[in-house]
């Protein structure tokens, strides 16, 4: 995992992107969604930043274990 | 066959020089495994050693056995940058770690094996007005604490660290420093052998090559262990799997306040003598924390690669600012060559403290969450852990320690960073 693809400016160095927060499971209590981690080896969804470019949110889900990147998609746009 | 190591003394090597060759005995192997035991310990780094360690010589529990996945010292106890103190802030951890300091002292003649406890002083730089005042306020508890802590001025600070006084292009000026002089150095593989070769004696097995892939129960009792070797009973079971306590908590379906991270550290070529103390600078943006191994190589480490990861590979821009910040302390070590480079996994809890607590069953205990301090604390860790599995108490030094603080927001944020693991 070398890069994240930004919706607006395309695939970019990982160093522009901010990790901010691993978002909780579905239907997690609010306890669970601010303190109570899965750590799922193979899966994980998360809010980043493309903080040093445009400074777009955005919603991440990878591979934790390869470093694979599924899926990058605006925050706000598309599910909430 | 007798297989307990034998004693280091005068004697011994006399002994060993008459006997001549295949005197001395291996220090842990040759354990076999049985079929059930009073305490099981997952995983052989340093706190689940010193746990079986404990659990053997403090409270008399002779059937234990320890677990290794791969080999004994494999994992972070073999991975850290071997700094030890106990200069924290927040009453529940200084206290817990000024023990595991004063164990560290003793450590050598306690295990009979030296583990080369180098009080060099951990010296902290402030390089603005606002650093200093942090300083001090970390120092006063310290001390208040009865914990030693010295608020250097910026000569103080030169003459302890002659280094840095060296001329070059320093971008930040040194402005004063906080010391805790028996801070230091510990040798981290002398820890893993030491406490492993100490815990063979007093008759705990140690197996390795054989991984843990799930908790038995009975009427809500965990009643044993299965592994890669078979199925094992457990009176007992600790997991001390420092970096992997998440899979833990996946293993056993128990989701924790904890998230897995990446650190790297480094090493440059051998020179010769020239950091004389452990040098440790702390901004909100990263951290940088400079030693020099007795092999004279340049040791570095710094901050969270910043995102969960299992991979092991670190992120070269976090190498980059690492070397940078070094540089940044030490213009003279600009030209050397990185010799070796390195990322552990990390649990990141959500406060940054330590979590040694049951987990899922009554007799299942799990010690972990040391975020990236684990190293430092291993002969307390080991010594509160056994303490708390034999007497199913937890000792006041860990009591706050539980997980049961996430839920009634008695958090122990040493850096006040807020329930994000990253930030701690």
């Amino acid at each position: 995992m070398n890069r994240l693809e930004c919706p607006f400016c395309g695939p970019r160095e990982l160093e522009e992107f901010v990790f901010h927060k691993t978002l909780p499971e579905a239907g997690a209590s609010e306890y669970a969604a601010v303190y109570e981690r899965v750590n799922r080896i193979d899966d994980s969804l998360e809010h980043w930043q493309h903080l040093r470019g445009c400074r777009a949110w955005l919603r991440v889900r990878r591979n934790p274990s390869t470093g694979e990147v599924h899926e990058v998609e605006l925050l706000g746009g598309g599910r909430s | 066959m007798d297989n307990t190591p034998q004693r280091y003394s005068a004697w011994a090597l006399l002994r060993a020089r008459l006997a001549g060759p295949g005197y001395w005995r291996s220090l842990w192997s040759g354990a076999k495994l049985k079929d059930g035991y009073d305490v099981v310990v997952v995983g052989a780094g340093g706190h689940g050693l010193a746990t079986a360690y404990h659990l053997a010589r403090d409270h008399g529990i002779k059937r234990v056995a320890v677990l290794e996945r791969r080999l004994v010292g494999y994992g972070n106890v073999g991975r850290n940058t071997t700094i030890v103190r106990s200069n924290y802030l927040l009453p529940q951890n200084h206290y817990f770690y000024e023990d595991a300091l004063r164990r560290w002292e003793r450590l050598s003649s306690v295990l009979n094996y030296n583990v080369m406890y180098s009080p060099r002083g951990v010296l902290d730089l402030a390089l603005s007005d606002g650093d200093m005042v942090d300083l001090a306020r970390r120092g006063n508890a310290m001390r208040l604490a009865g914990i030693d802590a010295e608020l250097f001025d910026r000569a103080a600070v030169l003459k302890f660290a002659p280094e840095l006084a060296a001329s070059g292009p320093r971008r930040f000026d040194i402005v004063g420093g906080l010391v805790q002089r028996r801070g230091g150095t510990v040798r981290h593989d002398a820890v893993a052998w030491g406490y492993a070769r100490a815990a063979t004696a007093l008759g705990v097995d140690i197996i390795e090559d054989c991984e843990v892939t799930g908790v038995q129960s009975a009427g809500g009792i965990a009643t044993g262990v299965e592994t890669t070797r078979g199925y094992v009973k457990a009176n007992r079971i600790v997991f001390a799997v420092a970096g992997h306590t998440g899979a833990i908590g996946r293993m056993l379906g128990i989701p924790l306040p904890i998230e897995t991270h990446l650190l790297q550290a480094m090493v440059t070529e051998p020179i010769k003598p020239l950091v004389s103390t452990v040098l440790v600078y702390v901004h909100p943006h990263g951290e940088v924390y400079v030693t020099q191994s007795d092999r004279g190589g340049v040791v570095m480490g710094g901050f969270l690669d910043g995102f969960p990861s299992y991979t092991r590979e670190g992120r070269w821009y976090r190498l980059e600012d690492v070397v940078q910040s070094a540089v940044g302390l030490l213009p003279q070590i600009a030209g050397l060559r990185i010799l070796r480079h390195w990322a552990g996994t990390n649990d990141m809890t959500m406060d940054g403290s330590f979590i040694i607590d049951r987990i899922g069953h009554d007799n299942v205990f799990v010690n972990g969450g040391w975020c990236y301090g684990g190293f430092k604390t291993i002969p307390a860790s080991g010594a509160a852990c056994a303490a708390f599995v034999a007497t199913g108490t937890a000792p006041d030094l860990i009591r706050a320690h539980g997980l049961a603080r996430f839920k009634t927001g008695h958090l122990l944020d040493e850096r006040g960073g807020g329930p994000f693991p990253v930030r701690q």
